[in-house]
């Protein structure tokens, strides 16, 4: 084994502020012992920073705190909805992080106190926190819709939270009439997933062409004028489902702004469109715990530093995943998707764990890969890839980009197939 | 001084664990892989070949050549062109550090048998069982997902696709479909060597057959 004197060892120590938690020995920590990290939200991001802060010093109490017993993806919930997926296939518990050592507590955080570092639960439980995540996802503006309410969703679903709601409105396109209209209303943006809605007109219309509702149309009613993948969706659905798809943007009054729940009517500024299943997706925000914790601007999102992911609005809270807003803005924001929230989850990790231990935080990698099914056999992708410089978010023009327009048949059918791989490799890294 | 030193011997091991040359910010940036390729480069998911474990030449050269556009990818090539080429080289040093874990799956047995017959399409790079590749820049194959390198092929037996081994793509177009799937079992489900030679396996080969018939 090479010596190491005095001099060796100093240049090592110079060496050190370039390495950081990551790859400073086990020998060198345990300055974390005995600290605890609070996560709020155990979606793809709360789950995945459980899991990494724990796989990074396993000395660390990890306490990931969700209501849901059971987590029901929303990627690839769209064609659980087309009946090409079970929802038995997006479903997962917390048992394998719990055999990771993360400590799951079932119950609902209802305050945060950040001068205490302590949160309160609706179990009646108080937990003190060294470092704490907040990753409660979207939460829905019902009340910006005329109309809509919680309880209205019901009836007329927003399946935009996957699970019970993404059966009513899987149970809704089967009841439909050959020749019923199939009404998408799409929120104001930034919303969960940008493409989602999209991807959700071409397999309702794959599902009603293969089950005897040809003479049915998808009516997309956008408060946007534009959306993710539009050159590529628009070709999709040219391509697969001639006439059956029609896109009305904002411009073109296509902003739902009231709806008569009895009629199934969808009414814009102008005009009114009554629907055989109205799928009504609302306005969101960051989840309700990170507005009450004042972590929230004054569009509703949590701003956070790009070095490390910690809140801009109070040290010592992470935000990740759909609640927060990053990105070069505003031409390249970060794009709301369990890739987006995994790569920051693994950012905020890495910072945590090293302000625990007291050493440098590790450079934060942040990339974002996407895949949408046109059909099942025909997949698009988007991919972005970021870089942070001087603590400020640069979005990597070489890279990303969309799937090629001209591309051959074989990427369309590839880009299928590497979204189920990609989906149980997301589902592995977070929750296994 | 006592503790100088053991924080010194800890800094050394880790330097020679990881080679001395793998730069130390790179995990993080390997982290971001797993998403796709699993927790420490084991796929979970069918379609996405597992990296860790795979020549480090071979994983340097695939994404070198995505960079530069030589070689198809669907979203590889948009994502790699997004790091510089000693990111490149550090990753593939990382990946090919890691243990080549094969991957449990449900395969065909019958598939796997007829596999091993003609197995000899795809030994002299890839080795007999796919654990012994012949260089340095041909990925192993013993327990890759079957899945995988079916697409894999599917994408070597499409000339339109550009990929830059010849060698390769007129191996994979000289298979029939049906051996595209024996081959792609058999491989992955990661198989011993028998140390028979091809005559052994003829005969054996004819005894299944004949077997078949009854």
């Amino acid at each position: 084994m090479t010596t190491i004197n005095r001099r060796n060892f100093v240049k090592l120590l110079a060496a050190a502020p370039l390495a950081s938690v990551l790859t400073v020995p086990t020998t060198a920590r345990g300055a974390a012992a005995g600290k605890r990290v609070v996560v709020i939200g155990g979606g793809f991001g709360g789950a995945t920073a459980a899991k990494y802060i724990k796989r990074m010093d396993p000395k660390i109490t990890v306490t990931l705190i969700e209501p849901n017993k059971t987590y029901v993806s929303c990627p690839l919930s769209n064609e659980v909805i087309s009946g090409h997926r079970t929802i038995e296939t997006l479903q997962t518990g917390y048992d394998a992080l719990g055999k990771r050592g993360v400590e799951i507590l079932n119950d609902l955080v209802t305050g945060i106190d950040p001068a205490k570092k302590s949160v309160t639960t609706k179990g009646g439980k108080t937990l003190n926190y060294d470092a704490l995540v907040v990753a409660p996802g979207v939460e829905l503006n019902y009340g910006a819709i005329e109309g809509y309410s919680e309880a209205v969703a019901a009836e007329i679903p927003h399946a935009y939270k996957a699970g019970e709601q993404t059966l009513i409105l899987k149970k809704q396109l089967e009841a439909m009439p050959d020749g019923g209209l199939f009404v998408i209303a799409v929120p104001k943006g930034p919303f969960r997933c940008p493409p989602g809605p999209y991807e959700r007109a071409a397999q309702v219309a794959h599902y009603c062409k293969n089950n005897g509702k040809a003479k049915s149309k998808v009516l997309i009613l956008d408060a946007n004028d534009t959306f993710a993948k539009k050159a590529l969706f628009e070709q999709g659905w040219a391509a697969l489902y001639p006439g059956m798809i029609e896109w009305v943007p904002a411009s073109k009054d296509g902003k739902v702004v009231k709806i008569d729940p009895k009629t199934k009517t969808a009414f814009t500024e102008l005009g009114d469109h009554k629907a055989a299943v109205l799928n009504l997706i609302p306005p969101q925000s960051a989840g309700a715990i990170a507005k009450a914790a004042g972590l929230t601007n004054a569009n509703g999102w949590c701003e956070i530093v790009p070095s490390s992911m910690e809140s801009a609005a109070q040290k010592g809270i992470w935000v990740v995943g759909d609640s927060c807003v990053g990105g070069e803005l505003p031409t390249y924001p970060f794009p709301k998707s369990a890739h987006m929230a995994m790569t920051q989850a693994k950012v905020a990790a890495g910072a945590i764990v090293a302000s625990l231990n007291g050493v440098a935080a590790p450079v934060p990698y942040y990339a974002n890969t996407c895949y949408s099914l046109v059909a099942p056999d025909y997949g698009i992708s988007v991919v972005q890839v970021y870089r942070v410089d001087d603590n400020k978010f640069v979005y990597v023009k070489e890279a990303g980009g969309v799937s090629p327009a001209d591309a051959l048949p074989i990427q369309r059918k590839l880009e299928a197939e590497y979204a189920d791989g990609w989906f149980r490799n997301v589902m592995a890294d977070a929750f296994g | 001084m006592r503790k100088i030193l053991l924080l010194s011997v800890g800094a050394a091991g880790l330097l020679a664990a990881s080679g001395g040359a793998v730069a130390a910010d790179i995990k993080p940036l390997a982290e971001t892989c797993n998403n796709c390729h699993g927790v420490d480069g084991v796929s979970a998911g069918h379609s996405m070949p597992s990296i860790a474990g795979l020549p480090v030449k071979y994983l340097t050269e695939v994404m070198i050549e995505w960079k530069k556009g030589e070689r198809f990818s669907t979203t590889m090539g948009r994502l790699i062109k997004g790091y510089s080429d000693e990111q490149i080289t550090d990753l593939a040093k990382h990946y090919a550090a890691l243990p080549w874990k094969p991957v449990p799956q449900d395969l065909k047995a019958k598939w796997i048998k007829e596999g091993s017959f003609i197995v000899d399409r795809c030994s002299k790079c890839h080795g007999d069982t796919g654990a012994e590749p012949d260089d340095d820049e041909t990925p192993r194959l013993d327990g890759q997902w079957a899945k995988y390198m079916e697409l894999q092929l599917m994408a070597y037996r499409d000339k339109d696709v550009k990929l830059p081994h010849e060698k390769m793509r007129k191996t994979a177009l000289k298979l029939s479909e049906e051996e595209v799937g024996y081959l792609n079992h058999y491989f992955a489900s990661a198989p011993k060597a028998t140390g028979k030679k091809k005559e052994e396996k003829k005969e054996e080969k004819k005894e299944a057959k004949t077997e078949e018939k009854k």
